[in-house]
């Protein structure tokens, strides 16, 4: 008898001692984990245990096997997972990070709905004020190369209404564009960053050019209608428009940057 | 003595079937946005996954905020989040069942569920790629999605829309605990 109960106190003490590193090192043992041969070496298999299989995940459930037609389950809820299944909880994300925020959407929408304004009539503005560059020629005093003493002609009156006509459109046309960019909402938190920061930079210089070059193209046309010769701050009306053209065509191509023109490929 | 049998085999089960748990160390996913005059990418390094298995089998929870991809223009990132509808669903999800024993090989052939932009698409036999680096586990592949998978209206640029090919890439690295 004492040696029976001998026999049964090492048997205990057996057990004690290796089950726990046994179920230890299937845990810390990925390799022999996923081995099943392995994994039945402890001799415990799963039909011995009558453990249930892991429960799919919901949107497993639904059948469809070709990957290019995904199935859409819209009503699947992430934080109600059967059994094994890790849940976001699990992930340890705070909730502000995974609640919905419909405000924060629809400040998102506005935002859009702002700067696709601001880019269409952004993109409507350069028309006229190519235009406006391209005429201004014709709304300008020429000198007589011809005549000796070198007499100035002044500007058709056509020449001159269809330039201060394309350039009044073309201010108009930019303040709208210039009013969606200002009234966008902001995003609290957001600094601005990449292409869009020199899209935004150039504005100090486009900007006070918009307002510039009209008052300046007034001053140099009423000294041009009293027969002055233009002078003064109203002779840079031409280098004021043609800087701020530029920087209005580099702000369009740098929030467009970087292109890859790929238009041949379908 | 007979007390201390009962006891051990009362726990014991329990102790035999801890699960094993897979986290997700580093990650690197990617989208890609092809426009007949742009190609972009954006990077999230913020995902964070757990995988837990029991009886052979494992599900894998991979998670990641709308939010923290970022394309080098914080512009477009506020217009991709808002084309998503990001605010209203601010984590993508991916789930996948697995047999246990398919983590051991070097091509895992996967059914994902990708839960985004208020939508769950099922993306059938993804084959993701497995490479040891001593005890973590670097899973690799690319996810073929698109814009029509998760109902989002393709933004257009100069009234030419995206191409509705929206593949992800993605870059996992896992240590089991």
């Amino acid at each position: 008898m004492k040696g029976i109960a001998a026999g049964r106190r090492v048997a205990v003490c057996l057990s004690v001692v290796l089950l726990p590193v046994l179920t230890l090192a299937e845990a810390a043992d990925p390799a022999a984990a996923s081995n099943p041969q392995k994994s039945s070496s402890s001799g415990v298999s799963a039909a011995v245990l009558n453990l249930p299989d892991a429960p799919l995940p919901s949107g497993m459930q639904s059948q469809n096997p070709s990957p290019t037609q995904p199935s859409q389950n819209p009503n699947n809820n992430p934080n109600q997972q059967p059994g094994n299944a890790p849940t976001l909880g699990d992930l340890g994300f705070t909730p502000q990070q995974t609640l919905a925020n419909a405000e924060m959407q629809k400040r998102l929408n506005e935002r859009t709905h702002d700067l696709k304004m601001h880019q269409t009539f952004g993109l409507i503005t350069a028309v006229p004020m190519c235009a406006t560059v391209i005429v201004a020629g014709g709304a300008k005093s020429k000198r007589n190369r011809t005549s000796p003493n070198g007499t100035v002609t002044g500007p058709s009156d056509s020449g001159v209404d269809l330039h201060v006509a394309l350039g009044s459109t073309t201010a108009l046309l930019y303040g709208v564009t210039a009013y969606y960019a200002i009234a966008a909402p902001k995003i609290p938190g957001v600094k601005p960053k990449g292409a869009i920061r020199w899209h935004r930079d150039l504005v100090w210089i486009h900007a006070p050019g918009m307002v510039l070059t009209p008052i300046l193209g007034a001053m140099a046309l009423s000294q041009e209608n009293n027969g002055e010769h233009v002078h003064g701050i109203a002779s840079a009306h031409s280098y004021v428009a043609w800087t701020t053209v530029a920087t209005y065509g580099v702000s369009i191509i740098a929030v467009s940057w970087p292109i890859h023109l790929k238009f041949w490929e379908k | 003595m007979r007390f201390a049998v009962a006891l051990l085999l009362a726990f014991v089960p329990a102790g035999i079937h801890a699960q094993n748990q897979w986290v997700l160390t580093q990650s690197t996913l990617t989208w890609h946005v092809v426009h007949p005059m742009h190609e972009v990418a954006g990077t999230s390094h913020a995902a964070k996954g757990r995988g837990n298995c029991s009886a052979g089998q494992c599900d894998f929870l991979i998670a990641v905020p709308v939010n923290t991809f970022d394309s080098g223009d914080s512009n477009r990132d506020l217009h991709m989040v808002e084309t998503v509808r990001g605010a209203q669903n601010p984590i993508v999800m991916v789930r996948t069942h697995l047999a246990q024993a398919a983590l051991s090989q070097a091509t895992i052939d996967a059914d994902l569920d990708v839960q985004f932009a208020g939508q769950t698409a099922h993306y059938a036999h993804v084959q993701l790629h497995r490479v040891s680096h001593g005890d973590q586990v670097e899973i690799t592949g690319t996810v073929a999605a698109t814009c029509s998978d998760f109902k989002i209206d393709r933004p257009s640029f100069l009234t030419v829309p995206i191409r509705n090919e929206i593949p992800v890439t993605v870059d996992t690295t896992w240590k089991a605990q």
